[in-house]
């Protein structure tokens, strides 16, 4: 299969999930779990037999969905409240999910009362993650979650199938990391638009099924010789339970930039983390809920041992980024507490970034494109300032 | 010359406040001069959110901000413009809770005060109209936020703006979903297990505050102010309920303005006298056959938050249509409602309980049969939903509460947009045509019964 074929079936995934859901729902008779982003792990469902599917938000203009929610809430949370009102997910078993902010609980209630036959179940996870109990409360919600799935399938869920699953979405993970690597780089071109879509049809899809599209993918870009691409090196940094537009992503990258890292949902901040495979299984899954936080910094978390903004100064260094595009969810809270932080860290050590707000519907590109132009050129004159200087 | 009509301009009646309001400011106004005295007097000064955790506080002899009742404070005293400019200018943007904002803004000011004790006394303050300049800097913060994820951050976002030097504790409230089929109002195996887990928390805020008094608490003290809080939301409750009478002597409004004495006044008997006189102040009316408005003709709920700016403006715009705001979420479903949970002599758990079951609390159906039951409580003919823009946490459930209401009880609702605190979200003429159409539906369905 060439590169591009690979990336088309990624595509056709991530951009249709629910269809690939119920297709996969109807060729091999396995539940469907959704769940909601963004720290839930999918390893306990996929032990209990079922596809973990994360909702995604679509592309269809919100019509049904202005009777149930208001207009001032971030675009997943419209979204998902708009798909359930036109009956997009009454083909899932069950909707099961652990993150509490305030906009995503919201829709929880609205998709709860629209699914009155579908078992949608909360399992809070502790969101204060450096307290002395933080590990055990979380170790506690997984064990909820199980027992809620274990009644789902009227048996118990073995530590061996639950160990299995880890190492399968560890595999997962590994090999997403390695097409960043490689990116990261300069050994293979890969755009954002294309890191995306490798990770966003992680979400959605069979993790087995998953792996081995990313093998053959991993290896015909290796086998493929690839020139350096050339741009103003920018990462990418934000927007959480929905995946950037790729109409974004692309215009951010004909404006002569090219993406080189990103801590986004639908990238790295997905990946980051490994489940220890051995042990018991719900003490591996509570640290990595743990772990994954330090790695890379969450803002829907409260963590005194983390601090997004300095980690983001070093990952640009590490990836050697010039820029950086903070990509923002209008009305998404947690990100606006933590932006400021951001942002006066940048300022201080004089490293350019760029906010852009985005919305549901993709309206004004072209004046967005006029920021990142200026944007991209600032990053320019700045950096050779600084070769000169140096 | 233009010509400015208001077609929808309500008639100009003034609504009846109770008398006993005005004890209310007296309390407010002690409490908040003995928080700005506190640190010269040695006392340790916590900033806190959420739940009202503040007899923990009181008992370790602590003085608390509570930073949603600061807030406001600002706005009812028209005093939160330069703390909300002061945030905006650090890039806290106007889409993000305005108490947060308002709040935030104030800790940048106390931090160019280098985080000293404000300097000035309350009465100066408010006399110069610098009360947010002058909000006492914390020794510690404790976050305690139901349900709202924004709450949390809000902590969060000051622990970092005073430079992490600020100790921080921070108590998860589970909110009160129900997995399980035996979930119901204060009941079933999960709730229970909330329970336990908030008394767990508790118990380690008390070893926090512990260490940041460096004295053994005095839980003497605690059963004492709870056994005066217990009495003060027993009293509270009663004179509510006495409300059901038409036509209502007092409305949600007045209940608005009672907030304070069961929210982070102390417990005393300051408070437990204060709800005696308005008890009594209800009684009266009732024998005279007074009503929180001039002439009631509706009588309606109020879904949501309170709009701090506007408390005085919409009690005489809705006395102005003849329609009593009886009861409402805020007030009649929080603030020491389930007194009766409460064992002065071992209160963790019943104050556990009185905070997981507080109006943002509860997922939606089973904060639905608690609306319908009051709206039947109070034979209540419309639902006002006042959606605050930046308070999603009352926004979350406002459709499904107007669609229960609508298909159970058959009453017609108007929903409209305002805020807490922030003035520039709340558009008078959307609220005048939305009530009006409101009670229009009402009229027309009274006649329809009459037919
Ligand atoms: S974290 Fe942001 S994007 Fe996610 S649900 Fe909350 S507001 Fe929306
Ligand atoms: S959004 Fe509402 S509930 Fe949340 S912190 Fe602000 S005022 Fe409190």
């Amino acid at each position: 299969m060439s590169i591009e074929t690979l990336f088309a079936t990624l595509e056709q995934a991530a951009e249709k999930p629910l269809e690939s859901a119920r297709a996969w729902k109807q060729a091999h008779g396995t539940r469907v779990v959704g769940s909601f982003p963004m720290h839930f792990p999918g390893e306990l469902a996929h032990a209990a037999g079922a596809l973990p599917v994360i909702l995604q938000e679509n592309h269809d203009p919100i019509t049904v969905g202005h009777g149930m929610i208001y207009p001032f809430y971030c675009g997943y949370t419209r979204s998902v409240v708009d798909q359930v009102c036109k009956g997009d997910y009454d083909f899932l078993d069950a909707i099961m999910f652990g993150d509490h902010c305030v906009q995503v609980l919201g829709a929880a209630d609205v998709v709860r009362a629209k699914l009155p036959g579908t078992r949608v179940h909360f399992y809070q996870l502790i969101s204060s993650m450096s307290d002395p109990w933080s590990l055990g409360r979380a170790r506690e919600t997984f064990l909820n979650l199980k027992e809620g799935l274990e009644e789902m399938i009227g048996h118990t869920i073995d530590d061996e199938a639950i160990r299995a699953s880890i190492k399968l979405f560890n595999r997962n993970r590994q090999l997403l990391r390695e097409l960043y690597d490689l990116r990261r780089s300069g050994a293979a071109h890969i755009s954002a638009k294309q890191m995306q879509l490798a990770v966003k049809s992680s979400m959605v899809m069979d993790k087995a099924a998953h792996n081995a599209l990313l093998e053959t993918l991993i290896g015909e870009i290796e086998a493929r010789a690839a020139t350096a691409p050339a741009g103003v090196r920018l990462y990418l940094s934000g927007h959480f339970c929905q995946a950037p537009k790729v109409g974004v992503l692309d215009m951010i990258e004909s404006c002569g930039a090219i993406v080189v890292d990103d801590d986004l949902y639908h990238g790295q901040r997905f990946i980051s983390t490994d489940v220890e495979e051995a042990g018991d299984p719900l003490d591996a899954l509570a640290g990595w809920y743990l772990q994954r936080n330090l790695k890379v910094p969450c803002p829907t978390r409260v963590d005194q041992n983390a601090d997004w903004d300095g980690y983001l100064l070093d990952a640009m260094k590490r990836s050697n980024a010039q820029g950086m595009v903070v990509l923002m969810a209008k009305f998404c809270e947690p990100h606006m507490y933590y932006y400021p932080l951001i942002k006066k860290a940048f300022e201080q050590r004089n490293v350019p970034h760029l906010l852009i707000e985005t919305e549901h519907e993709l309206t004004a590109l072209e004046g967005l494109r006029t920021r990142v132009e200026t944007f991209v050129e600032v990053v320019k004159r700045r950096s050779s300032t600084r070769r000169a200087a140096a | 010359m233009s010509i400015i009509i208001e077609p929808f301009a309500a008639p100009q009646k003034k609504a009846n406040r109770l008398k006993t309001s005005s004890l209310n400011n007296k309390l407010v106004n002690s409490y908040w001069s003995d928080v700005f005295g506190a640190r010269e007097q040695g006392r340790k000064v916590c900033w806190y959110e959420g739940v009202a955790i503040n007899p923990l506080m009181q008992a370790a002899d602590m003085a608390w901000v509570h930073g949603e009742a600061w807030s406001a404070l600002l706005a009812a005293r028209n005093g939160e413009a330069s703390s909300q400019a002061a945030a905006e200018n650090g890039a806290y943007m106007k889409e993000l809770c305005s108490y947060a904002r308002t709040s935030i803004g104030c800790s940048l000011v106390a931090n160019n005060r280098s985080g000293e004790a404000s300097g000035a006394s309350f009465s100066d303050a408010l006399n110069t109209g610098t009360l947010a300049e002058n909000c006492p800097a914390p020794d510690m913060l404790i976050s305690a936020y139901p349900y709202c994820s924004t709450g949390q951050q809000w902590d969060e976002a000051l622990f970092r703006l005073f430079g992490k030097k600020v100790p921080i504790f921070n108590i998860s409230v589970p909110w009160v979903w129900g997995n399980k089929k035996d979930a119901v109002y204060l009941g079933g195996s999960e709730f229970k297990e909330a329970t336990a887990y908030m008394v767990r928390q508790l118990k380690e805020c008390i070893k926090f505050i512990e260490e940041q008094t460096g004295k053994p608490y005095n839980w003497d003290r605690l059963y004492e102010i709870m056994a005066y809080t217990k009495k003060a939301g027993q009293l509270r409750m009663e004179a509510m309920e006495l409300c059901r009478v038409k036509p209502a002597p007092a409305s949600f409004f007045d209940w608005t303005t009672s907030l304070a004495p069961v929210n982070f006044v102390p417990g005393g008997p300051e408070i437990v006298d204060y709800f005696e006189q308005v008890k009594a102040e209800i009684q009266e009316r009732i024998a005279l056959g007074v009503g929180a408005v001039p002439n009631e003709k509706y009588r309606l709920f109020w879904d949501g938050i309170m709009n701090w700016n506007k408390i005085g403006w919409l009690a005489n715009k809705f006395a102005g249509w003849d329609a009593s705001m009886v009861a409402g979420r805020y007030t009649h479903m929080g603030f020491w409602h389930e007194y009766e949970s409460i064992n002065a002599k071992d209160p963790l758990e019943g104050m556990a309980i009185n905070y997981l079951v507080c109006p943002i609390n509860l997922s939606a159906p089973l904060m639905i049969e608690e609306i319908i039951k009051l709206c039947r409580y109070y034979e209540i003919d419309g639902v006002v939903l006042h959606a605050a823009r930046t308070c999603r946490a009352f926004s979350n459930p406002q459709y499904l509460i107007a669609e229960a209401v609508g298909k159970r009880l058959g009453l017609p609702v108007a929903m409209f947009e305002g805020d807490m605190v922030d003035e520039s979200f709340y558009k008078d003429e959307i609220v005048n045509s939305r009530v009006e159409a409101m009670l229009e539906a009402i009229e027309s369905r009274k006649r329809m019964r009459a037919a």
